[in-house]
């Protein structure tokens, strides 16, 4: 099973150099700004800075839309749905189906805010290792148990993955196959799931003592493996800044679907 | 049942994430009152990459297929950890395959994961009972599945239809909203129900250490 994420962590970009604390704290928070918009003029002016981000990232235009193939099938049950279902004011009829302008407006505005999401988690996951990242959630406070468990399990869903796909490849070539709900089909799938998870627990007690041995518990806190310079502080101030601004305009354009809607 | 980004208003996710904080807090909490509370990390960690895997397995229900979810199994065997463990996956999820969101994080956590520990306590039912009842244990094991999915479903529908950005949805339409998605999940909750009560018992049998919790 390839992850695909850290398919171009060693490209030279800004956000690649960007520390990780300081990318965590500025990119979430641009994050956040983004689910605040609700006016027209400003879900424009997120267009610009994602492409603008996107760009200087310097990742490839065709690994962005790849990623978004998977949840773009949420979009499309909506995009699909809320024009007939939602609104007043009918701009289109289609047969016995009337589309309307609020429904419409309402899927430009969730498009827009989940397409530019997404474009910005992608930057922030794809230019930093995922390892990095989490160990700089640690850094900036993530309870010890939780980075442990997210890094060890990390560490392992790659190989169970794998597990699974030869367990699955022996099925297929022992005869089963899965074409129908079945009680026995449903016991051979829970059996497989049992097996994986058997494994994963017989495995977890070797792993526990070779932490020990290892001397696990006794680490140093992963503060002193991050060192920001001036230029850090720099981007993170005008991330922050961007992210403000975000929020300031749509409250002075009147955050609200009526904004949108005027 | 994962919510995406950019559909929810900033206050509904600003209140996933403080329910997540509050639960996650008191779940860290249960498990540093553990004699060894390191013990339980690696074990925890290992089937959380293991459930994280096994949802990758699809249910045939013709014309379509299913994938597993499992938050009722999970919260069984993990307890305390199921909570921070689902948390994980559902990061992982969402920094990987762009299902759910980031900042819907907290949400999607309680939607799978309060019905989780809502499973670890029908789960621990089954002790109550004076003998030993295979009959019983299944539909224990049954319950625990289907509740925590059917759980899931009702917090999943309820969000997403009450928090639509749309102001102009009629109540007709909302109505027939729940309805056709709680009907379209209900084959779900017994696939679910079914595998984890079918799960337990290849547990008991191979390996039933696993089934004392982490």
């Amino acid at each position: 099973m390839k992850l695909g994420l850290d398919e171009y962590i060693n490209l030279d970009s800004p956000f690649h150099r960007w520390e990780a604390r300081y990318k965590l704290i500025g990119l979430i928070t641009l994050i956040f700004a983004f689910s605040f918009v609700r006016d027209l003029r400003m879900l424009l002016t997120m267009v610009g800075v994602t492409v603008a981000i996107y760009v200087i990232s310097r990742l490839p235009a065709s690994f962005m839309l790849r990623r978004l193939r998977f949840p773009s099938f949420f979009l499309l049950a909506l995009v699909l749905t809320l024009p007939f279902l939602s609104g007043q004011t009918v701009v289109l009829s289609i047969g016995p189906l009337d589309v309307y302008r609020e429904g419409l407006l309402t899927v430009v505005l969730i498009a827009i805010r989940f397409i530019s999401i997404l474009t910005i988690a992608l930057v922030l996951f794809a230019t930093t290792p995922l390892l990095t990242t989490i160990k700089a959630m640690r850094a900036l406070g993530l309870p010890g148990i939780m980075a442990d468990m997210a890094l060890l399990a990390l560490r392992y869903i790659q190989e169970i993955g794998q597990d699974l796909k030869k367990m699955q490849m022996s099925m297929r070539l022992r005869g089963f196959r899965k074409r129908r709900l079945s009680l026995h089909g449903l016991r051979t799938l829970a059996w497989l799931g049992g097996s994986i998870l058997v494994h994963s627990y017989e495995r977890s007690e070797w792993v526990y003592k070779a932490m020990i041995l290892r001397g696990y518990g006794h680490a140093p806190h992963p503060r002193a493996e991050f060192q920001a310079c001036r230029r850090d502080v720099v981007t993170l101030g005008i991330v922050l800044l961007i992210a403000a601004g975000f929020i300031t305009g749509d409250i002075l354009f009147g955050h609200g679907t009526s904004a949108l809607l005027q | 049942m994962h919510i995406p980004d950019g559909i929810l208003p900033i206050s509904v996710n600003a209140g996933g994430y403080a329910a997540t904080a509050a639960v996650t807090w008191y779940s860290i909490r249960k498990i540093k009152q553990k004699e060894n509370p390191r013990e339980g990390i690696p074990k925890a960690s290992l089937l959380t990459a293991a459930f994280f895997v096994v949802s990758w397995i699809h249910i045939p229900v013709p014309p379509t297929s299913v994938h597993l979810v499992l938050n009722g199994l999970l919260g069984a065997l993990l307890g305390y950890y199921a909570f921070p463990a689902i948390l994980i996956g559902l990061f992982f999820q969402a920094v990987m395959f762009g299902h759910g969101g980031l900042t819907t994080l907290g949400i999607n956590a309680v939607i799978m994961g309060l019905p989780a520990i809502l499973a670890y306590y029908i789960f621990r039912l089954r002790k109550l009972g004076s003998k030993e009842s295979p009959k019983q244990d299944g539909a224990f094991d049954f319950l625990a599945g289907a509740v925590a999915v059917g759980v899931s479903v009702a917090i999943f529908v309820g969000i997403l239809v009450t928090n639509l950005p749309a102001d102009f949805i009629s109540a007709a339409a909302e109505r027939a909203a729940i309805y056709t998605m709680a009907i379209a999940h209900l084959p779900l909750l017994g696939i679910e129900g079914a595998i984890t009560s079918l799960l337990v018992v290849f547990l008991r049998r191979v390996r039933p250490g696993i089934l004392d919790g982490v």
